[in-house]
């Protein structure tokens, strides 16, 4: 539920403040203009080949991206800084036609940062464990690794749809990849290189690689490198299957769900309707009928879940008074417990004065209040009805006062019946709860 | 104001409207009606209508979209939510965004210019329905023993809550517990203000415990 609406949230982020990318007039072009430089920095769009940071920075400079690759290169290649501020610019500065960075989409989605912290904690944590092991070739090698890795799993969280759908393109297009246009020619790239790997880890494994520790890190990365590398996209692919498969199978399942509830009752009661056309009474009678089945069908179902509980009870009696007499039942429940002797009773009593308003009354509604609070158990029933005069009554419609009233004192609660002739009836009915929730 | 209330109708089913149009009849100036956002918010701030119907259950969560825009421009416009049937959270974020009322489509014909009325002078239109919900939503709170707190209901609002719920007219809730009907009104109001200022974690709460209870 909760993720269900970020992911609505993300999508009309994309959909409304980012509709054309690239076009917004206020921004200058894509393309670097040499010798003149364009403010502000973002990140290129059109002359990206990964995060478009250097064709960014080749736009803000007025040079030609060429002459700033190779320095990119080398100095990513060299190791440490440049990787860095790389994966820095590419988290921090927005990308062309977009208003915040992949690090402020992170930051504010709530479900998005955490799963960031966490995993760079573990990051962070298995990097250290190797620092401790006292390994030479981390120390070195070590932080640069962790700040990019965190960059791009911040990348990977937070990337904008439109980013995403480009980075994907990308990614498609490497030779490793199977969802290219040429698969046999991923498939040998891929056994070539798995191949190669295992090899390299075999031969660090040997015997004489094993006299360093370095040669046992190192067999074991090549190794689990080939695996993934001759692996992976299977294993990916098998995974996909199974959750499309899983989600096709879901989406049937609530197809049918749905079906079999507009036929059963929705149509039924269609069909009805226009067999009882000149009976009006009849047709809002179904109609409310299906308007109540709809309602706790779309709204409360979660609540119900097969248990019975007092509005449960509640809905029940209404449904029922309604399909029995001439007359509306509005029914407004606060709170809710599960059913025992007592809410039975209570309901039953609260049934009784209903059906008495829809006999006797001539009102067209009755409404019906109940609500449970922490010590007590509620129901109210009133009709803007003709009325009566209670003792007059009382002698030969020993109804009221037995069923009503007698049922109620049992269960140790109180009736209390109010009317007149010309102001309606009003039945409050009040039981203590034996047990708190 | 005068006498005739200029009343917008936004909803997005043209049955629904012309059945609102027809049910209102004379007794209401109708300026104009909109089926979507867009030029709801256009329509309703260029011809700056008493009252807006709005329909609760608009594609995208229109209607909130609709009364946070207009408020922000124009606040002297006023909204009575009009839904035929919906969740209470729903119901309650409409209110909280700004509604004045909300009553469900099945009013009669007769009410419904009272409750326009009523909306339009200021007043907030409470259906039974509504006061269920807003029960229930302060009901977390009411479990507790609550210290000085602002946003709590007080007696006095829980009792003309409770009645309205029970199906008391406001006149009727009046004689009930022997005050004016003008203070009905003010509870009410009151009320109304509580639940926009009230707190949004107390109301998330509630929204969550009310899908995990049974």
């Amino acid at each position: 539920m909760a993720s269900a609406s970020v992911a609505c949230q993300n999508w009309a982020i994309a959909t409304t403040s980012e509709p054309a990318v690239g076009a917004s007039p206020t921004e200058s072009v894509d393309r670097p203009v040499l010798g003149a430089s364009q403010r502000p920095f973002r990140r290129s769009v059109e002359t990206a080949i990964v995060g478009g940071v250097v064709g960014g920075l080749s736009v803000r400079l007025g040079i030609r991206p060429r002459w700033l690759r190779a320095v990119a290169l080398v100095s990513i290649l060299l190791g440490g800084t440049g990787l860095i501020v790389y994966v820095a610019a590419w988290v921090f500065v927005p990308r062309r036609g977009e208003s915040i960075s992949i690090a402020q989409r992170v930051v504010n989605d709530r479900r998005e940062s955490q799963i960031v912290l966490a995993s760079s904690t573990i990051l962070a944590a298995v990097l250290v464990t190797l620092l401790v092991v006292g390994h030479q070739g981390v120390s070195s090698a070590g932080w640069p690794v962790l700040v990019t890795a965190v960059g791009l799993l911040v990348v990977w969280r937070g990337s904008s749809p439109a980013e995403r759908i480009d980075l994907q393109a990308h990614l498609a297009r490497l030779p490793f990849s199977d969802t290219g246009s040429r698969p046999w020619r991923s498939v040998l790239s891929r056994l070539v290189g798995g191949v190669a790997l295992l090899g390299v880890g075999v031969a660090a494994l040997s015997p004489r690689g094993l006299q360093s520790t370095n040669g046992a890190l190192l067999g074991v990365g090549a190794m689990v490198g080939g695996f993934l590398l001759i692996f992976a996209p299977w294993w990916v692919r098998t995974l996909r299957e199974l959750t499309n498969e899983r989600r096709e199978r879901l989406r049937a399942q609530t197809r049918a769900d749905f079906a079999a509830r507009v036929h059963d009752s929705v149509l039924q009661t269609l069909a009805l309707i226009q067999k009882s056309a000149e009976d009006p009474a009849a047709v809002i009678r179904l109609a409310r009928q299906q308007e109540r089945d709809l309602r706790t069908w779309l709204f409360d179902e979660p609540r119900v879940a097969g248990a019975t509980t007092f509005s449960s009870l509640v809905d029940q009696l209404a449904r029922d008074v309604e399909e029995h007499y001439d007359i509306t039942v509005d029914v407004v429940v606060v709170g809710d417990i599960a059913a025992d002797d007592d809410v039975d009773a209570l309901v039953a009593a609260g049934r009784e004065a209903a059906v008495n308003a829809a006999k006797w009354s001539g009102a067209a509604s009755v409404s019906v209040y109940g609500e449970v609070e922490t010590d007590r158990v509620s129901l109210f029933v009133r009709d803007a009805g003709r009325g009566f005069v209670l003792d007059a009554v009382a002698a030969d419609r020993r109804g009221i006062a037995h069923s009503i009233e007698e049922r109620i004192r049992s269960h140790g609660g109180t009736a209390v019946i109010r009317s007149a002739p010309g102001s309606g009836t009003d039945v409050e009915l009040v039981l203590g709860r034996r047990t708190t929730p | 104001m005068s006498e005739r209330p200029r009343v917008f109708i936004v909803d997005d089913h043209e049955l629904i409207r012309s059945g609102i149009r027809a049910e209102l009849g004379d007794a209401v100036e109708i300026v104009g009606e909109a089926d979507e956002v867009d030029a709801a918010i256009a329509m309703i701030l260029e011809r700056a209508p008493d009252v807006v119907l709005l329909d609760v259950h608009m594609p995208l969560g229109g209607g909130q979209v609709v009364i946070e825009a207009v408020a922000k421009r124009d606040p002297t416009i006023r909204f009575l939510a009009l839904s035929v049937s919906d969740a209470a959270e729903d119901v309650i974020a409409i209110v909280r965004a700004g509604a004045r009322g909300y009553v469900t489509k099945t009013i009669s014909g007769a009410a419904l210019v009272d409750a326009v009325r009523r909306v339009a002078s200021g007043d907030a239109v409470f259906s039974p329905r509504l006061a269920g919900f807003v029960l229930d939503a302060f009901r977390p709170a009411l479990d507790v023993e609550a210290p000085d707190d602002v946003d709590q209901l007080s007696t006095r609002e829980l009792q003309v809550l409770r009645l309205i719920a029970r199906g008391f007219s406001y006149r009727e809730v009046a004689d009930e517990l022997g005050i004016a009907v003008k203070t009905v009104e003010s509870h009410v109001s009151a009320v109304l203000r509580k639940l926009q200022l009230a707190n949004r974690h107390q109301l998330s709460h509630w929204a969550h415990s009310r899908r995990l209870l049974g």
